[in-house]
């Protein structure tokens, strides 16, 4: 037994054997349909004029519970059936940045460090000495500071940046995996249902191994 | 009714002979402990592995433009498809758990000594064929690590001598991994299980003729032997409960553990991930193949690193019989043997600088040596144990050793 919860263990640690150059900063994701809102009205309104998010349409916002008059303005004429489209052509993207900026859909998936890492990506920006954007965890960064961390002066813009960068953060990680509640949900009821089924088939097994010390 | 019908059929086919011989009167020892729940462990996870396997092919697109989008519809889109791709790839990592400590167990206790030889080498072909399985199957999402793990690992048959090449080729299907070499690891990935579920029946008929060892190595009398049902199917049905409840943990609660960030990059043949790291159970016999600096040299290494078990039967040189528990020494050499098994797993998973490669060559030597000493070791701690053991025991031994050379003749099926 001790040896398999080892092996759980290590397999736990592995993802962070893999990298762990920098510190992350750690974030609380939030679930409630206010936070994601908030997240995807930054996202749409900041992200994608660059990033796609191809795996969301925007009906899946309408079965989250955004309400419906911001998903049509959200949409415009395009069917409820779309994926949400990046504004940018990649041939501009591609003639302004080199690359054709990634699909945020799974972002928040993708790297090393997931949540803590796209958090701490986009408060990761500073103003290098010469006046150029910098961000610690990508050098050499072509993406610009959207959420205006480096500029911010007082620790209240800050934390208005962290609050936002937080949000963006909640909404990527549902939209990387939108069952995730429905998951967690079902696991108690199959998670409870299996205690009391061990329960009673230990139960059964001590009766049954117990006709063996009468002979 | 049901009568009837059973005895309908056994005029026909021997049913309820089968059912009373390999269940009802099975003898199974009495003193099993629960280190011997998971041969029957192994086989749950074959099926529900099966199971959900079939019903993600009905979704699953094996075309290097779709197979990304068709995992992602799978996950979003599909009624419970998340549940069945999380049950499958946290599946694939327990099954290795399962058969790692199945196999753990058979080398702590001797179980494949003899007469259990043949029963310890189809197990062998069961790992290598459960290991291609996933091996296989991990290229079908199609990621970036998918991609470039495949691309690692079948340029190792490169190394093949004079048609290297032409082996790699015929393996990909193309020059690179490509559109080609998924298709045909996914019609493999479908075959394959199917061919180890075959070699389960044949482990599980010579499991049968030769009956299960117990932890003392001691041959039980018959009035030690109790029936498999319902003795070993109520023990194993508890220890599945047990079982299900920390798999499910997983899948419900941390199902990404299991799935690497890296890997939900679509494959992108222009970008290479900083370390290209096998799935972890691959991790040990990897860190064996980079400790060689020569390619071939490597490749043999890795190969024999799990042949090499073949050989344990007649490595084993003790006339003890069993392993661990009348063994102390054989019980240190485990223990060795399984904590250089996780250093070699730890230093697989990382980038092969520093001091990676030195401790990485120190514990592949002291894997093989375990191997090569072994001989030396079990002779010389049979005669301090001989000198040592009481008499009574040493009869007990006698007896065991006599039977097991002459258990195939009499008591085959
Ligand atoms: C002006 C275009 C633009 C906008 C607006 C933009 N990005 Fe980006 N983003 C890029 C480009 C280009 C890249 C590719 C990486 C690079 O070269 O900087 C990128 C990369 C990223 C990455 C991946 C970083 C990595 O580790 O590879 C993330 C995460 C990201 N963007 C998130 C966002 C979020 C969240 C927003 C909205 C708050 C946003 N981006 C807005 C252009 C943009
Ligand atoms: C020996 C049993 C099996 C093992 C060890 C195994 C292992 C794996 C692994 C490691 C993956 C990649 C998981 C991921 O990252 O998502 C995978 C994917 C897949 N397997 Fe299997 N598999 C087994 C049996 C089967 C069978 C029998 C089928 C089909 C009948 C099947 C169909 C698939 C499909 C369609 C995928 C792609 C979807 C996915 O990645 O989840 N597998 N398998």
């Amino acid at each position: 037994m001790s040896r398999l919860i080892a092996l759980a263990l290590c397999c736990l640690s592995y993802s962070a054997w893999a990298s762990e150059e920098h510190k992350l900063a750690k974030v609380q994701v939030r679930t409630d349909v206010q936070s994601l809102e908030r997240g995807a009205e930054t996202v749409i309104s900041m992200c994608t004029g660059c990033h796609s998010l191809k795996y969301i349409k925007y009906r899946d916002l309408l079965k989250l519970g955004i309400a419906k008059e911001k998903v049509n303005s959200w949409r415009g004429s395009n069917p409820p059936g779309t994926s949400i489209p990046s504004q940018m052509s990649p041939e501009v993207a591609v003639k302004g940045f080199g690359s054709i900026p990634p699909d945020l859909s799974l972002m928040a998936q993708a790297r090393d460090g997931r949540a803590n890492y796209l958090y701490s990506y986009l408060l990761g920006f500073y103003v290098t000495p010469d006046g150029k954007s910098g961000n610690h965890l990508f050098p050499g960064v072509k993406m610009p500071d959207v959420l205006g961390i480096a500029g911010a002066r007082t620790p209240e813009e800050r934390a208005q940046i962290e609050e936002k960068a937080r949000d963006v953060t909640s909404f990527l990680m549902w939209a990387a995996d939108p069952h995730e509640q429905e998951r967690k949900k079902l696991g108690y009821y199959v998670i409870g249902y299996l205690v009391l089924l061990t329960v009673l088939l230990k139960l059964m097994k001590m009766r049954i191994w117990s006709r063996l010390r009468n002979n | 009714m049901a009568k009837g019908i059973i005895s309908w059929i056994d005029r026909r086919f021997p049913l309820t002979a089968i059912i009373k011989h390999e269940l009802t009167e099975y003898p199974t020892p009495r003193n099993l402990s629960y280190w011997w729940n998971f041969g029957f462990l192994a086989g749950f996870v074959l099926v529900l592995q099966i199971l959900t396997g079939i019903f993600l092919a009905m979704h699953y697109k094996p075309d290097a433009s779709m197979a990304f989008d068709s995992l992602q519809t799978i996950m979003r889109d599909v009624n419970y498809g998340w549940l069945l791709r999380y049950l499958h790839s946290t599946g694939a990592s327990a099954f290795f758990i399962v058969i790692y400590v199945h196999m753990a167990r058979t080398l702590y206790y001797g179980s494949y000594r003899a007469p259990r030889e043949l029963l310890w080498w189809t197990g062998q072909v069961l790992l290598l064929s459960i290991m291609a399985s996933a091996f296989m199957g991990y290229l079908l999402p199609w990621g970036q690590m998918s991609y470039w793990g495949a691309g690692v690992i079948t340029n190792l048959f490169g190394a093949t001598p004079f048609i290297g090449e032409a082996v790699v080729l015929w393996l990909r299907g193309d020059f690179a991994v490509g559109d080609a070499t998924l298709t045909r690891f996914f019609a493999l990935h479908y075959l394959f299980p199917f061919l180890v579920a075959g070699m389960v029946v044949i482990h599980l008929v010579s499991l049968h003729t030769v009956k299960s060892s117990n932890p003392s190595g001691i041959n039980l009398e018959d009035k030690d032997n109790i029936p498999f049902h319902p003795y070993y199917t109520s023990k194993d049905g508890f220890g599945l409960g047990v079982y299900l409840i920390i798999f499910c943990w997983f899948v419900f609660f941390a199902p990404n553990t299991f799935i690497e960030a890296v890997n939900n990059n679509p494959a992108n043949p222009l970008v290479t991930p900083p370390h290209i790291v096998p799935e972890w159970y691959f991790l040990p016999f990897y860190a064996i193949l980079r400790s060689i600096p020569d390619l071939l040299g490597g490749v043999v290494a890795m190969v024999m690193s799990l042949l090499l078990f073949a050989v344990l039967p007649f490595a084993d040189r003790s006339t003890i019989p069993g392993g661990a528990r009348y063994r102390p020494i054989y019980r240190v050499t485990f223990f060795l043997f399984i904590a250089d098994i996780f250093v070699l797993g730890y230093l697989g998973a990382q980038a092969p600088t520093g001091y990676v490669v030195p401790m990485g060559q120190v514990a592949t030597f002291l894997y093989f040596a375990t191997f090569f000493i072994l001989p030396i070791v079990s002779k010389r701690e049979d005669k301090w144990l001989r000198a040592r053991l009481p008499q009574e025991l040493l009869a007990q031994f006698d007896r065991t050793n006599a039977l097991a050379k002459g258990q195939n003749k009499g008591d085959a099926p």
